[in-house]
């Protein structure tokens, strides 16, 4: 974390307009894990902080020492707490406090802080439209920022309004669009669609699995969308047959692609240059077999001993627990 | 060269001297973390096989002093406000010290209890953040104390079921992304409550053995970087799941060892990487679950020394790789 330069600022021990307040030290005498304070800065203002705490003073004043100290530390959570109470009881302008935190939401935004400031301030102005394009601004400097996620999830099951939640899909897309891989926006789009209750039938589901095929095609490995196409069929009880033609265009090497096959539209084949085999793929169509009983116990073995030995080396151990399972498990 | 076994002595040391180096400004930036601090250099030291490295009499001194009379719980810091990580950091310290006597256990009872929410969910402190770490470090602490019957468990189980996810993950709220972290907090809290029934073990122990990348290290999310953290997060959730078999432990054991700083000691995120006392603690303690030669047992579902935990009578059912021999 970089130090704020407040070189030019006058440190408050000098300042006339808080002489009337007596400061606080750090209790420090316990070794050997005290510490003592040698940023000038710092100890200044935190002085004064803990001063003000202690008489219970919420003014104007206690709103640039609190802010002073939350640019110079913003996971300090006392002077953010401090400071809600202090903009409450002195009715300051919590848009113009909003003003403030989309800067300091900017700068930190990797700090708790200054997300829960934000819904505390947005709870009270009720005015959620302007934060979708803040966020997707913030989205800009740091795209699968948790943080920044949650914050939007909130404010969307929060408010629950048709005009937010239409903007969510074109953003999801523009995402990934720019990066396939996306596990946030991959996850958000599941939330936008399935989690929100009541959109989801046939003629949604149908355009999920075109589209996360059509995303499977451009990346054959990306765990993200085949994690997806997943969640799909298990939220709607569609079992993995359904995608099994899928998933054979990506179990082979693609020299054994035939290029000049007609083209399916809800089989989309990989996109030319993919990785392929692509491990998610077999094991997908590990499950549809073994799904199939002891019919294609066989041939599911078989893919799990191709991932143990040959696509998925590292997780070795666990396509030999899946064998031992399936196999043990198998009637005589 | 990358260092290849785990560097013990300079690990000790680097914990130990870490409350010396007070007159940089990282250090009382992090005065936050103070406590927690102490709680993971403590811990680190006990897997280490050095519970005695920091003063016993001034870490418990030291601990008192966080204390907020007026809140009923402790602070990060003497002077700091009362916080729930901040607590259940005290109690954990003192917890190994043997010492919970020093507790006013009705005073951080009622504390903890007064900040579950009406979902199910605990904020972390007066602020009113809510996330499922707090709701794991209530049933941590509460746990401790002896104190878990006074919780509305399923009132606690139901928030944490709203935060499962279709990939079999958890996340940080309701609506949030699985995030091996959140997987861990609500595993964990589910393994204190008798109530593993809740995760889908298939999907969630395939979630987890799919964090491990090619260098063997753990990423957190899918399609993210690897981080040493996630040894602690990821392994311990498979520990509570009895999956710890399911990745390279190997390789894993090497990553983790690559992280280290082999001048100053302290393990980092990712190799090369500046250290801190965090991410020594999560390596340690993933070493110790991965079975690695000459230390001493963590138990993952609280995050102590497992004796500690036996000691209490408290141990869940859980299962790490077999101790190496040396």
């Amino acid at each position: 974390m970089a130090p704020v330069d407040i070189a030019d600022s006058v440190p408050y021990s000098e300042r006339p307009e808080w002489s009337d307040l007596t400061p606080v030290a750090q209790y420090e005498n316990i070794q050997p894990l005290a510490p003592i304070f040698y940023n000038p800065d710092y100890k200044d203002a935190t002085d004064y902080f803990r001063g003000v705490v202690k008489t219970g003073e919420l003014s104007p004043r206690v709103l640039d020492l609190t802010e002073t100290i939350i640019r110079l530390n913003p996971a300090h959570y006392s002077a953010w707490q401090y400071r809600y109470q202090t903009l409450i009881a002195t009715k300051s302008s919590l848009a113009d406090e909003l003003i403030l935190t989309n800067e300091l939401t900017r700068i930190y935004l990797k700090t708790y802080q200054v997300w829960h400031h934000r819904r505390l301030l947005l709870t009270l102005l009720n005015d959620p439209l302007p934060e979708l394009p803040f966020i997707e601004e913030i989205l800009k400097v740091d795209v699968k920022n948790y943080h920044t996620w949650s914050y939007r999830q909130w404010l969307l099951a929060h408010y629950n309004r048709e005009d937010m939640w239409v903007q969510e899909l074109p953003l999801v897309e523009r995402l990934l669009e720019e990066d396939v891989r996306n596990n946030s926006a991959w996850h958000h789009r599941f939330f936008v669609v399935f989690e929100r209750g009541g959109a989801d039938g046939e003629d949604t589901v149908r355009q999920e699995l075109a589209f996360v095929k059509e995303k499977i095609a451009l990346a054959p490995n990306n765990l993200s969308a085949w994690n997806y196409l997943r969640g799909i069929l298990d939220h709607k009880h569609l079992p993995y047959s359904t995608q099994a033609d899928f998933t054979k265009l990506y179990v082979v090497s693609s020299i054994a692609l035939n290029e000049e096959s007609v083209v399916d539209l809800e089989n989309p084949r990989p996109s030319k240059g993919a990785q392929l085999p692509s491990a998610a793929a077999i094991e997908f169509l590990a499950d549809v077999y073994e799904a199939e009983g002891e019919s294609g116990l066989s041939k599911a073995v078989e893919l799990w001993r191709s991932l143990a030995d040959e696509h998925d080396t590292i997780r070795k151990k666990y396509w030999e627990y899946r064998i031992r399972e399936a196999t043990v498990a198998a009637p005589d | 060269m990358a260092p290849t076994t785990l560097l013990i002595d300079k690990h000790v040391r680097y914990i130990q001297d870490l409350g010396k180096h007070t007159d940089s400004l990282a250090y009382h930036l992090t005065a936050h973390l103070r406590i927690n601090a102490v709680y993971w250099g403590l811990v680190a030291l006990c897997v280490m096989g050095h519970p005695d490295a920091l003063d016993h009499d001034d870490t418990l001194a030291y601990v008192m002093s966080c204390w907020d009379d007026d809140a009923g719980a402790f602070g990060a810091h003497p002077g700091h406000d009362a916080h729930i990580h901040a607590t259940l950091s005290a109690i954990q310290i003192l917890a190994i010290h043997d010492a919970l006597d020093r507790v006013d256990v009705p005073r951080v009872t009622a504390y903890i209890l007064a900040l579950q929410q009406p979902s199910g969910v605990f904020a972390g402190d007066a602020f009113g953040e809510t996330d499922t770490r707090f709701l794991y470090i209530a049933v941590n602490a509460l746990a401790l104390l002896g104190q878990l019957d006074r919780l509305d468990k399923d009132k606690t189980v139901g928030y944490i079921r709203q935060c499962a996810n279709f990939d079999g993950g958890f996340g940080s709220v309701a609506g949030a992304e699985s995030h091996a972290a959140q997987v861990f907090v609500c595993t964990a809290a589910l393994a204190i409550l008798d109530r593993l029934d809740v995760v889908d073990v298939p999907s969630l122990g395939w979630w987890l053995a799919e964090r491990q990348m090619a260098s063997g290290g753990l990423n957190g999310r899918p399609e993210k970087l690897e981080d040493v953290c996630y040894s602690f997060w990821v392994l311990s959730s498979m520990s509570i799941l009895n999956k710890m078999t399911w990745i390279d432990a190997d390789k894993l054991i090497e990553f983790i060892l690559s992280a280290q700083d082999p001048e100053g000691g302290g393990i980092s995120d990712r190799p090369e990487n500046m250290v801190d006392v965090f991410h020594t603690q999560f390596g340690v303690a993933g070493l110790s679950l991965l079975g690695y030669p000459g230390l001493q047992d963590l138990d993952p579902v609280y995050c102590m020394p497992a004796s500690v935990i036996d000691r209490m009578g408290l141990r869940k059912g859980w299962k790490a790789l077999p101790r190496r021999p040396l």
